[in-house]
């Protein structure tokens, strides 16, 4: 018997010494002696002990752990498994797993309040935050959030908690994005203001800085020019990256956007934020540059109030107002935690397995630490590298993941260069499950990967010169590895529900499956004109798409104009040509939509 | 001896009795702050009301109008028909003539029967039952668990509904209770997901053979579900209709208090019964089978109270103030402050005990 459990624990360690550790958050115990490690792609949480620069701890949580929280006294740690829809609650010193909470879909950000008695987690695929009461162990209440809620965290009085969604809104495919940050009043707990950032989006972490700093809140986020031709990134100001500042009221607060980037380079991928604790510097990692930007917030704070927050977002000089160094990291820094007596800084380097640590009084790097992940880098890891290294696009612009955020989609329509500049205007699609679904692109002209993420690509996206034939091979590769997440519409024993049930034979008898086949991911890998060609399109012809997790993937139709699956029926579908379901009653319809969900 | 006590209860009752009632007014019309005079309903929360409006929805704080919303600032549609707010979230469910909004932090999002699974964009009324939403629309109710963004859409091919044409939605512990208009009402059973209806046994017609058979008409403008009594309330366009469970209490302006037969919603709250008629509104204890109704007197403006104890007996009151009309359409009760919804207005009423200020005030503020 204790053979077994030996081979079983020798397994376990074997198993999780062949993958990849990719630390993706990280957070400082209260005395500072120990960084908590989130590991998302080995399923673990790891404790590090600060003074020696040592891993201490390792314990296994739930699939794909996205944050960690601990609890006000810093006895108990919690850890959102953004796969497994649950929190593990582990003892911060023995790391013993003391119960595993139930979330909605897909936990990300988190934070307890500031008694402890509440745990607040934002569920990026439900679109909401559960309050999770502690004593009880069960959610009490799920507050609507927006879409893909993300960065959680506690304002320093403890009287609200900030939420930041990753996706805008949506809204029709000619506006540009409005995304939006939440305020939750921790004392009533209910959503008391939603702010709105204007032509922004993929908003990330959030921190907020020190009273005697301005008190304001600082979160991650990109302005994109969607509505632009894209050959504009080749003239710059296209996809800018930078930072929201809002001054929370007591009743309504004031956001104002300013940028990070430089003239001539940009610092994408922006996420991580962290304070120094006497707020005379606020840290930026840049996810896709693999740096971290050291501002000064006091000088931060002037160059705001110097001009017209209507004219700020967009002024590339900006930077050099406020940014005291720019120092690289390891690849892909996420997170970034500052040590409560201000001495260091800590960088979570999500695909080198390492932590960086920042000296802050030099500025400069101080050690980085080896977390222990494989040395061997294979082709996926290097594949997926490349999808968050911005060096291949013009002035670091972007990169791959910058307009796939969580390898999916942005949510929003761009104007993609095409020989007749300003026509043929397309949803961002997304790459999670498309290894066996080519062809790609919404004309359906690119047969491969390869075609699709080569030199096409690199002319018409990165206007560089793009990846070589060995980069290109890892790229696609990691590309095709893309897994689908859990569904979760569909029940555990994959039997549907009445109205499930129901839809599936509108579906199949009303011979949906002849274009979306499910014997090939719910497609036909060919093109077809179901009427949804707008005045600048150049053709009828689209790209039939795969519907699998298609819950997850609006807006629909090629241009992002159907903002929900009912309304490509409802009003996208002239003369019947998507399907004939002119007759379906609300009741048939509604049904054939629950169906979809669980494909 | 027997004497003395039939006259000290009495005395008693009639203290009792005054005590309790709405001698004082305060109305919010087009003239001071409202988009519209016509007020279809309203929804207390706390130190907040809500008020619906054939051109807005208003948000009033502390009796103050602190908000007018529009379309412009995001409402699915400016003709209210109905507010429900979640105390779980503060969330607040407004249905409309165009669609259903929801109003949570600041803002509204909307849904719609092009955009979502709502079944039709006319929503009577909207209730809130766990993580439900339920919806009265004129192709029948619509329920959105907000959890799962599933719709479900019951009519007449999936339940017991001779009309589509919903009106109203109230929610117990168990049960889901819908008006429908010349359906009667809908029992919903949310453990096991079927439904009952109650109709009027007399069929079409507008006439009652026994008095507590059954629901007293299908043409059903309210419902209200009463976790004190336990009981759930109809109002009909012909009559008031109760029902404990066992048996019917039906009511007609023939022989009880209530000011008509016309009845555009009920609302029940510990032991009261409040009908909002065309004629005024009218409050049953249902404990003494007592009637109040409350009415502006057309010839002096001021208030009446009719009282109708249980013996029939009727004696009237006047007070200073008044109801904004009185063609009542909703009205919201919280501890001894009711906000009443009229076809002129939207009234606060509550039990002074000034009864001697001065009549130019009281004009002043009406």
């Amino acid at each position: 018997m204790r053979s077994l459990a030996a081979l079983v624990a020798l397994a376990s360690v074997l198993s999780a010494a062949e993958s990849y550790l990719s630390p993706t958050e990280i957070k400082l115990s209260p005395n500072g002696r120990t960084l908590y490690v989130v590991c998302e792609d080995s399923d673990a949480l790891l404790s590090i002990d600060t003074p020696s620069c040592k891993v201490t701890n390792r314990v296994t949580v739930g699939h794909r752990p996205k944050d960690v929280a601990l609890s006000p006294d810093g006895r108990h740690l919690y850890v959102s498994n953004e796969w497994s829809d649950t929190v593990t609650e582990l003892d911060a010193q023995s790391f013993a797993v003391r119960r595993t909470l139930k979330t909605g879909w897909g936990p990300i950000g988190l934070t307890t309040d500031k008694t402890g008695a509440t745990l607040y987690v934002a569920n990026s695929i439900g679109d909401d935050v559960s309050l999770i009461d502690l004593a009880k162990g069960c959610e009490i209440k799920r507050l609507k959030s927006w879409r893909s809620p993300n960065a959680v965290r506690l304002s320093r009085d403890g009287s609200r908690v900030f939420v930041s969604n990753l996706l805008p809104h949506l809204a029709p495919y000619d506006q540009s994005p409005v995304s939006e940050l939440n305020l939750i009043d921790t004392t009533k707990q209910i959503v008391s203001e939603r702010v709105f950032l204007p032509d922004a989006m993929e908003l990330r972490h959030v921190a907020e800085a020190p009273a005697n700093a301005g008190g304001f809140l600082l979160v991650a986020l990109m302005r994109p020019k969607n509505l632009n031709p894209l050959i504009q990134v080749q003239q710059g100001w296209f996809l800018t990256h930078g930072l929201g500042l809002i001054q929370p009221g007591r009743t309504s607060s004031t956001a104002k956007q300013v940028l990070i980037d430089d003239i001539d380079q940009y610092y994408a991928g922006a996420d991580g934020i962290a304070f120094a604790p006497d707020g005379r510097y606020a840290l930026i990692t840049s996810s896709e540059a693999n740096v971290v930007t050291i501002i000064d917030t006091a000088k931060l704070r002037r160059h705001v109030n110097a001009f017209d927050p209507a004219d700020l977002p967009n002024r590339l000089d900006s930077a050099r107002s406020f940014v005291v160094r720019r120092i690289q990291t390891g690849i892909n820094p996420t997170a970034v935690a500052t040590s409560p007596d201000g001495a260091n800084a800590y960088i979570a380097n999500h695909l080198d397995d390492s932590i960086t640590v920042i000296d802050m009084t030099r500025l400069s790097v101080r050690v980085t630490i080896d977390l222990g992940g494989p040395k061997e880098i294979t082709t996926l890891r290097a594949g997926e590298r490349l999808f968050h290294d911005a060096s291949f696009a013009v002035q670091g612009q972007l990169a791959c993941f910058t307009c796939h955020p969580a390898n999916h989609l942005d949510g929003v329509a761009w104007n993609l260069e095409t020989p007749q500049l300003g026509r043929d205007r397309v949803a961002n699609r997304t790459l999670r499950g498309i290894a066996e679904t080519a062809p790609y692109k919404w004309n359906g002209h690119n047969p491969d990967l390869e075609t699709q993420c080569g030199p096409r690509s690199a002319r018409f996206i990165f206007h560089s010169e793009g990846f070589n034939s060995e980069q290109l091979k890892q790229l696609t590769a990691f590309i095709r590895s893309i897994p689908l997440p859990p569904n979760r519409h569909l029940s555990p024993d994959g039997e549907l529900t009445a109205s499930q049930e129901r839809g599936k034979g509108l579906f199949f008898g009303r011979n949906c499956a002849s274009c979306h086949d499910p014997k090939t991911h719910y497609t036909a890998r060919t093109s077809a004109d179901v009427g949804t060609a707008a005045q600048y399109d150049t053709s009828g012809m689209f790209d039939i798409p795969q519907l699998e997790r298609v819950y997850e993937k609006p807006p629909y139709l090629h241009n992002g104009e159907a903002l929900s699956l009912e309304q490509i029926w409802t009003v996208y579908s002239p003369g019947g040509k998507h399907g004939q379901t002119a007759d379906l009653t609300k009741e048939q319809l509604n049904d054939l939509v629950e169906f979809l969900k669980t494909l | 001896m027997n004497c003395k006590l039939v006259t000290l209860a009495l005395l008693i009752s009639q203290v009792g009795f005054a005590e309790s009632q709405y001698t004082h007014w305060i109305n919010y019309t087009a003239a001071n702050g409202m988009p519209d005079d016509k007020v279809t309903s309203v929804a207390i929360d706390h130190e907040r009301v809500w008020a619906g409006t054939e051109n807005g929805l208003v948000l009033l704080v502390g009796g103050r109008i602190e908000r007018v919303f529009q379309p412009a600032d995001g409402l699915a549609h400016r003709f209210v028909t109905g507010v429900a707010v979640d105390s779980k979230t503060g969330d607040v469910w407004i249905s409309t003539f165009g669609g259903l909004s929801q109003y949570s932090g600041g803002h509204f999002h909307n849904y719609s029967s092009s955009s979502s699974g709502l079944a039709n964009d006319i929503v009577y009324g909207v209730g809130l039952q766990g993580d439900n939403v339920w919806a009265a629309t004129t192709a029948g109710i619509s329920r959105l668990n907000v959890r799962t963004g599933e719709w479900t859409v019951f009519s007449e091919r999936n339940a017991p509904l001779h009309e589509p044409w919903s009106y109203g939605i109230s929610v117990s512990d168990k049960k889901v209770y819908v008006a429908v208009w010349g359906g009667g009402m809908l029992e919903f059973d949310i453990a096991g997901e079927y439904w009952k209806p109650y109709n009027d046994p007399d069929g079409e017609m507008e006439i009652v053979l026994f008095r507590n058979q059954g629901l007293i008409h299908d043409i059903v403008s309210s419902v209200s579900w009463n976790p004190d009594s336990k009981m759930v309330w109809a109002s009909t366009y012909f009559g008031l209709s109760g029902y404990d469970g066992r048996n019917w209490h039906n009511y007609l302006s023939t022989d009880s208090g209530v000011a008509s037969d016309f009845i555009n919603a009920a609302k029940s709250v510990g032991p009261y019964v409040w009908a909002c008629t065309d004629k005024g509104l009218s409050r049953l204890n249902f404990k003494d089978n007592t009637w109040e109704t409350y009415r502006v007197n057309a010839q002096s403006g001021r208030g009446e109270i009719i009282m109708t104890d249980g013996n029939g007996k009727v004696t009237k009151r006047e007070t200073l103030t008044a109801l904004a009309h009185s063609y009542i359409l909703n009205i919201d009760v919280q501890n001894d402050d009711i906000w009443v919804a009229t076809a002129k207005g939207l009234s606060h009423g509550t039990i002074s005990h000034k009864e001697n200020e001065s009549h130019a005030n009281l004009r002043s503020r009406r």
